[in-house]
């Protein structure tokens, strides 16, 4: 796919999460873009009632972000830090991940093959094979506890440089987290709050889930989405059909719940309920069966990110978006402001 | 869940389907030496066990058709060493250079592509490499050079076959017959037994790894 023909002239990165800024997780701004009259309105996260009817369904993407950026030390005493990406079962060992080592924030490419990293207390990783090109690594770890343990005491959230200083997990855990697997916060779900759900439910909106634990997406990486685990519940496919056959849209909190549903979808857009991995990529060309609005962030415009947001919403659309947002001031990345793109199946 | 392992009558490819085997296995293995395969494999159940040569297509097509189906696991490990004492290559006879070919890199690409419309979904292809494949020894050019292809036919075989998983595997020195070849004369008691490296090829046929090359030795947990 070509590079989006708009890239914004100025874009303002959120550093900290809105809360340090003095607002609370829903008032980021969020822009809508519908598809359907090609309109683009601005507002604030908390006005996404007026947005969805009685009858929608929002689909959310319960996994939890896992502190999965540990110190590692070379053999030759260079600091670096492993961030674990996806894990990769080897046999009767657990202890298998796809990684990718960063120094600085930048990425590290002085790893090869056989390279054996110190992890804090004893813990070590080996790095068995190349993964995905020269960025992300299949590595063993072996750790003096359980890994959840072992991270909880030792991980820090994954953090990129336009971020200034770390924050807490909780800083990166949606209000409806319950399983941790994710590498890097599924960010398209922060601004809601559980009061803003309550008045959607209130509202008649539907709400249910689906889970997909992400890999790393470090902002250099233009490579295509690898491999990622996922399950939709069987209630939540029943949800998705009986929504479209009344007519109600599916609404996607973010491309992780794209993703998830889109695997299980037939071209018809009914889904089944499913589970494993899944290495789906929508392009243009298969476009989107069962999904008809996606809430996301705003991303870089030469990311892989950036792919389904314009499958969604069509070139033209979200490049005049993306210009407004840039002009507007919106924020970028997973502390930033949000869009929400409607409209998606009525082209 | 059904295999097949080439070149199963001794060495690492006899370790293997002993290890196999115990794991519930039903496995299709051959050697070119039926009597000394027949006696290697003696005791052990779910095995069919076919006698021929990896570089006769005929014998190939027998040994898929002896392989339940589906088919979960092909190991390509019968190797051509070459003529011994290894020869520099300025004197390598070309007709012996062939033949490690024909062993080392044709006959597996062969054996998967005939038994690639029987694979199961989560079928795994381990093609067994060996460090001098990447590292250059004198006197190892030959077979060398021909892992160095068999490595890059099973990358991208990998790449082809997203849906597969696709290994080489470089399973380190072994105290087998084919290392004692390599260096007549010498002692080779220090070499770890093929045994050692098993437990690395076991990750691979049984876990969800990415395909890729690996070394067995560092995919188990050294114990220190």
């Amino acid at each position: 796919m070509s590079t989006l023909a708009i890239e914004p002239t100025v874009r303002l990165e959120a550093s900290e999460p809105p809360e340090a800024r003095g607002l609370a997780r829903d008032g980021v701004r969020l822009l809508v873009a519908d598809r359907a009259d090609n309109s683009i309105a601005h507002g604030r996260f908390s006005d996404l009632p007026r947005h969805l009817a009685p009858g929608d369904l929002l689909v959310v993407n319960t996994s939890a972000t896992m502190p999965a950026a540990l110190p590692a030390t070379r053999a030759d005493g260079t600091p670096l830090e492993l961030h674990l990406s996806t894990p990769a079962n080897g046999g009767d060992h657990d202890r298998f991940w796809t990684v990718e080592l960063r120094s600085e924030g930048q990425p590290f490419g002085l790893i090869h093959v056989g390279d054996r990293l110190a992890l804090p207390d004893s813990g070590s990783a080996q790095i068995l094979a190349p993964y995905s090109g020269v960025r992300l690594w299949v590595a063993r770890l072996d750790l003096p506890q359980p890994l959840e343990t072992y991270l909880a005491t030792h991980g820090r959230p994954i953090r990129y440089g336009y971020v200034a200083r770390s924050w807490p997990l909780s800083a990166y855990q949606n209000v409806y987290a319950t399983e941790p697997g994710s590498a890097e916060m599924p960010s398209a779900g922060r601004p809601f709050t559980a009061e803003l759900i309550t008045r959607l439910v209130a509202d008649g909106v539907l709400v249910a889930s689906v889970t997909l634990h992400t890999g790393v997406s470090s902002p250099e990486g233009h490579e295509g989405p690898y491999p990622e685990r996922y399950r939709v519940p069987e209630q939540t496919a029943r949800l998705v059909n009986a929504v479209r056959a009344w007519g109600g849209r599916v609404i996607a909190t973010g491309t992780t719940v794209v993703r998830a549903l889109e695997t299980v979808a037939q071209p018809d857009g009914t889904v089944a309920g499913g589970g494993g991995w899944t290495n789906l990529v929508v392009t243009p060309e298969r476009g989107l069966w069962t999904i008809d609005g996606l809430l996301t962030g705003l991303h870089e415009s030469d990311s892989s990110h950036l792919e389904l947001p314009r499958v969604a919403a069509g070139d033209e659309l979200l490049a005049r978006s993306y210009r407004e947002a840039s002009e507007r001031g919106y924020l970028w990345h997973e502390f930033g402001d949000s869009q929400l793109i409607l409209g998606v199946l009525s082209r | 869940m059904n295999g097949i392992v080439t070149g199963a009558s001794r060495g690492l490819g006899l370790a293997l389907t002993r290890a196999l085997v115990d794991r519930g296995w039903q496995l299709a293995v051959d050697a070119r030496d039926g009597s000394a395969l027949e006696h290697a494999i003696d005791g052990l159940d779910g095995v069919v066990a076919l006698a021929g040569d990896v570089t006769d297509p005929e014998h190939l097509e027998r040994l898929v058709e002896a392989a339940g189906k589906p088919i979960d696991l092909v190991v390509n490990n019968a190797s051509a060493l070459g003529p011994t004492p290894l020869p520099a290559l300025d004197a390598y006879p070309l007709d012996e250079l062939r033949r490690v070919y024909e062993v080392n890199v044709l006959a597996p690409l062969d054996l998967v592509q005939r038994a690639l419309s029987h694979l199961s979904d989560s079928a795994r292809i381990v093609n067994v490499s060996s460090d001098a494949a990447v590292e250059a020894y004198e006197g190892w050019g030959g077979y060398g050079s021909s892992k160095a292809a068999l490595a890059q036919v099973t990358a991208v075989f990998a790449v082809e076959h997203p849906d597969l998983h696709v290994y080489a595997v470089d399973p380190g020195d072994m105290r087998t017959q084919m290392q004692q070849e390599a260096f007549p004369g010498e002692d080779i008691s220090d070499r770890p037994p093929p045994e050692e490296s098993v437990p690395g090829l076991l990750a691979l046929i049984e876990g969800e790894l990415p395909s890729g090359l690996y070394h067995a030795r560092e995919l188990i947990e050294v114990s220190t």
